[in-house]
């Protein structure tokens, strides 16, 4: 069976007049499960931001070491720092736990409930009351499926124009009917995290009460794409590196022109090159048929390193430069297998031409980096 | 209508040494003169040390200026 991947989103806001949120969420992501522990500070503020920090932080590492939850939750009680007006030390811990084969754990200590979003209805992901170290936990476990959609939010939300707009606030049913209504089952995690947070800030009037936490964890088939830059070092490896980008799962794309020009002559197929500069910056893209984009090399992907470090900016930007179109590609994709040609083209070695041209591995380590810290898993391989 | 193949490559060296620059210039053309152009992109000229490089009719010209390649294509406009 194809494993499924979770897609994770996450959408925040602060408390109206603080800085820093006193939720935090912390998704670590190893071969043997993907954990998502979210965190809602006693507060807010620095100190419960802190609080939150400490929270998922020390859950995220024990769950890492695979120490049970029954140890978990009295380890977050007894280590927390205790707060000098309120002389208690406190904090929310929610845990969602997704196992390759998509058996998803839920633990909720004084967490709202999490809502399970499958085929447009909306039910409390099930769980039960078990007592975890002498406090009051609710536990479950489900297999899910393809689509299924996990949706967890802090009290902020749930909260949501109280004693504003809303009486009562918005409540758990409020967000589960707005789910159904205005969330669809196709749309992307992101895009219903920042609905829901959106509704929530509405309801505040753009004030928030309180720090308000949206993630949503959505089950898709994985997406996979594979990146050829560079010419191999042995020309008599050209047809053999190409048959393997070809071959590769979902999406492809050759950065570089040399290596465009190998791709063409092996495919036999003739590279069209756009005259439009969309960017000054970056040079144009070209057109393969089969392949999904054709770019320049190094100075591309570069840029493309910088467009992605503001993913918001990427998300809602309508530039067609290469340099967008590889970063959204490479943010669209799960999994990224980068096969990096270690030809050295020696007219790089101008000393008139920007250092990083010269230094293709720095370039791609960082580019492995960003992509990391979205959640992507990266391989490079060097050919 | 027979047409003048330019090909100006876009490669990183030829981009950074200015290949834009010579296709502004060909853009600055009066009509009757571009439309006899048919003006391509290419990814690489294999003279990477002496950009930005430009092909015209076949023939490969390295480190283009914009008045030398105007000065070209007035040659062998057809």
């Amino acid at each position: 069976m194809n494993r499924l991947y979770p897609e994770i989103a996450v959408a925040q806001l602060s408390k109206a007049g603080e800085e820093l949120c006193g939720d935090k969420v912390e998704i670590a992501r190893t071969e043997a499960a993907t954990t998502v522990v979210i965190s809602d500070g006693l507060g807010s503020g620095v100190k419960a931001n802190i609080l939150a920090t400490l929270t998922t932080k020390i859950t995220s590492s024990l769950l890492k070491r695979n120490v049970p939850i029954t140890e978990v939750v009295p380890t977050i009680t007894e280590t927390l720092p205790v707060c000098r007006e309120r002389k208690i030390a406190y904090s929310t811990l929610q845990i969602i736990k997704l196992l390759p084969d998509s058996m998803a754990t839920v633990v909720e200590f004084d967490s709202p409930t999490t809502f399970l979003f499958r085929g447009g209805q909306v039910v409390p992901f099930p769980t039960e009351a078990k007592n975890i170290g002498g406090k009051a936990v609710r536990e479950g476990r489900l297999l899910l499926g393809e689509g299924d959609i996990i949706v967890a939010v802090s009290d902020g939300v749930i909260h949501a124009g109280i004693g504003g707009l809303l009486k009562l606030g918005w409540d758990w049913t409020g967000i589960s009917a707005e789910l159904a209504a205005n969330c669809s089952p196709a749309d992307d995690a992101e895009k219903i995290a920042e609905h829901i947070l959106g509704c929530c800030n509405g309801y505040y009037l753009g004030q928030p009460g309180d720090d308000s936490t949206v993630v949503v964890i959505k089950l898709r088939r994985p997406r996979n794409l594979t990146l050829l830059t560079g010419p191999p070092a042995n020309r008599e490896m050209d047809e053999q590196i190409v048959k393997r980008l070809m071959s590769g799962e979902g999406k492809k794309i050759v950065a570089g022109g040399t290596t465009a020009n190998i791709v063409s002559r092996v495919l036999g197929l003739p590279v069209n090159v756009d005259l439009e500069y969309q960017d000054p910056e970056i040079p144009p893209i070209a057109r393969i048929d089969n392949l999904d984009l054709v770019t320049e090399g190094v100075l591309t992907i570069t840029a493309a390193i910088g467009r992605l470090h503001d993913i918001r900016k990427l998300r809602s930007s309508n530039r067609r430069d290469g340099a967008t179109l590889l970063a959204r590609l490479l943010y669209e994709a799960d999994r990224i297998d980068i096969l990096a040609g270690t030809a050295v083209n020696p007219a790089h070695q101008n000393p008139n031409f920007p250092a990083q041209i010269n230094i293709k591995a720095q370039v791609l380590t960082n580019l492995r980096n960003a992509l990391e810290d979205l959640g992507k898993r990266v391989t490079v391989e060097w050919v | 209508m027979s047409t003048l193949l330019v090909e100006i490559c876009l490669g990183t060296s030829c981009h950074l040494m200015g290949s834009q620059d010579i296709l502004d210039a060909i853009e600055t053309l009066p009509p009757e003169k571009r439309g006899k152009i048919d003006l391509r992109g290419v990814t690489c000229l294999k003279t990477c040390r002496k950009g930005p490089n430009a092909r015209v009719n076949g023939v490969v010209l390295s480190e283009i200026t914009p008045d030398r390649i105007l000065a070209v294509i007035e040659d062998n406009l057809p």
